[in-house]
């Protein structure tokens, strides 16, 4: 299939072919179709976005299902993630490098597992977490691993599932907990 | 293979109008080789020397074998649906070149690929796209078993990329010989084809 810049990405929106409601992101040059936004995807979104607004604090802030740029050819639009300073910071270019992302997947999950950590490894996003609404758990991916004999692809070395009553503390703000049931719906 | 299900692999969808758009304005590559195929963007293969030898060869046998009143089109577009516009390596079209000066020809009465890494696209893929359109007449000159596939009467089926097929496939080898359905009074040697 044909793979697309984000430079061309960009030309595709000046041109009218796709809009902001558009639910498309670039992952990888390819242009991935999101998930449909059911009502149980929209409850997780807001409930992570406050939870992970909570535990972060001040020198940071959350978007949601906006862009952030990886590569080249990756422009996607995370459910939620953490980002450093303030959005003013970001009014001349999406931000690069959330200390943070999480997606939130039903049916979804092979790509939030697949294609979506692949290019957050390869991006060096050192903490990845899938909210999975099939099971009602959290995954947690760390440590990004680049390819080699263990690994066709990019990925995570470390994959931990936490259940309902667990609680998890961000990388980027260690002394925060979250407890998992927080965060879904 | 790709499936249409697969939500993995879902991709933003283009139809023929906005793909013409899309070329109109620049945005692909000239040296870029590319097609829609059932609203994607496919990316073709490289071509390698018996390729393009296979596509210079049936081109001429067919020129022979129809004589005129057609044209034999060479990896040209065909407007095949409204998300569709395939380059087949070759297609023969009633006419001639300038009936189709202003829209691309959509119902080619024999379209060949030549298939090396792409026999399976070609087959499965292709195939039932062609079959849905109802061209009636698609061969796939196999360059891997050195074989022409011979595909016709197309038919509904729900379980194909596209909900259609060929129902009927003949396998020729090069000492067979094939009548194209639109060109009955010919027959022309597999070898003829072959590189």
């Amino acid at each position: 299939m044909r793979r697309w810049t984000r430079h061309e990405y960009e030309r595709l929106m000046d041109h009218g072919f796709l809009d902001e409601d558009d639910p498309v992101e670039l992952l990888d040059g390819l242009l991935l179709v999101k998930e449909p936004q059911h009502r149980r995807h929209r409850t997780a979104v807001l409930l992570v976005a406050r939870a992970v607004e909570r535990a972060f604090g001040e020198g940071w802030f959350v978007q949601t299902q906006s862009p952030i740029i990886l590569d080249d050819r990756s422009e996607p639009e995370p459910d939620v993630c953490v980002v450093r300073g303030s959005p003013r910071d970001y009014v001349d270019a999406h931000p690069m490098r959330p200390a943070l992302i999480v997606e939130i997947a039903q049916t979804g999950l092979r790509l939030a597992r697949g294609r979506k950590a692949a290019a957050y490894a390869r991006a060096r996003i050192a903490d990845y977490w899938i909210v999975n609404l099939i099971d009602r758990v959290l995954e947690v991916h760390r440590e990004p691993a680049r390819p080699g004999p263990a690994r066709r692809h990019w990925g995570y070395a470390a994959i931990e599932t936490l259940g309902a009553d667990a609680t998890i503390t961000p990388l980027a703000a260690p002394s925060a907990g979250i407890r998992v049931a927080d965060l879904l719906p | 293979m790709r499936t249409m299900a697969d939500y993995e692999t879902r991709t933003r969808r283009f139809t023929r109008a906005e793909y013409e758009r899309l070329i109109d304005l620049g945005v692909f590559q000239p040296s870029e080789d590319i097609e829609l195929i059932g609203g994607e963007l496919m990316v073709a293969e490289p071509q390698g020397a018996p390729h393009y030898t296979a596509i210079r060869k049936t081109a001429r046998a067919l020129e022979a074998a129809f004589g005129p009143g057609w044209d034999v089109r060479t990896q040209g577009p065909i407007g095949l649906d409204d998300e569709s516009e395939p380059e087949p390596d070759v297609a023969v079209v009633p006419g001639a070149p300038d009936d189709y000066a202003r829209a691309h020809p959509s119902r080619p009465v024999l379209t060949v690929e030549v298939a090396e890494s792409s026999l399976a696209l070609d087959r499965q893929h292709k195939g039932s796209l062609y079959a849905r359109a109802g061209l009636p007449d698609y061969w796939v000159l196999n360059l891997i078993d050195r074989v022409l596939e011979v595909y016709r009467e197309p038919v509904a089926d729900s379980t194909a990329p596209f909900g259609w097929r060929y129902g009927r496939g003949e396998v020729l080898d090069a000492s067979a010989r094939v009548v194209p359905l639109a060109a009955p009074g010919s027959s022309i040697p597999v070898s003829q084809l072959l590189p």
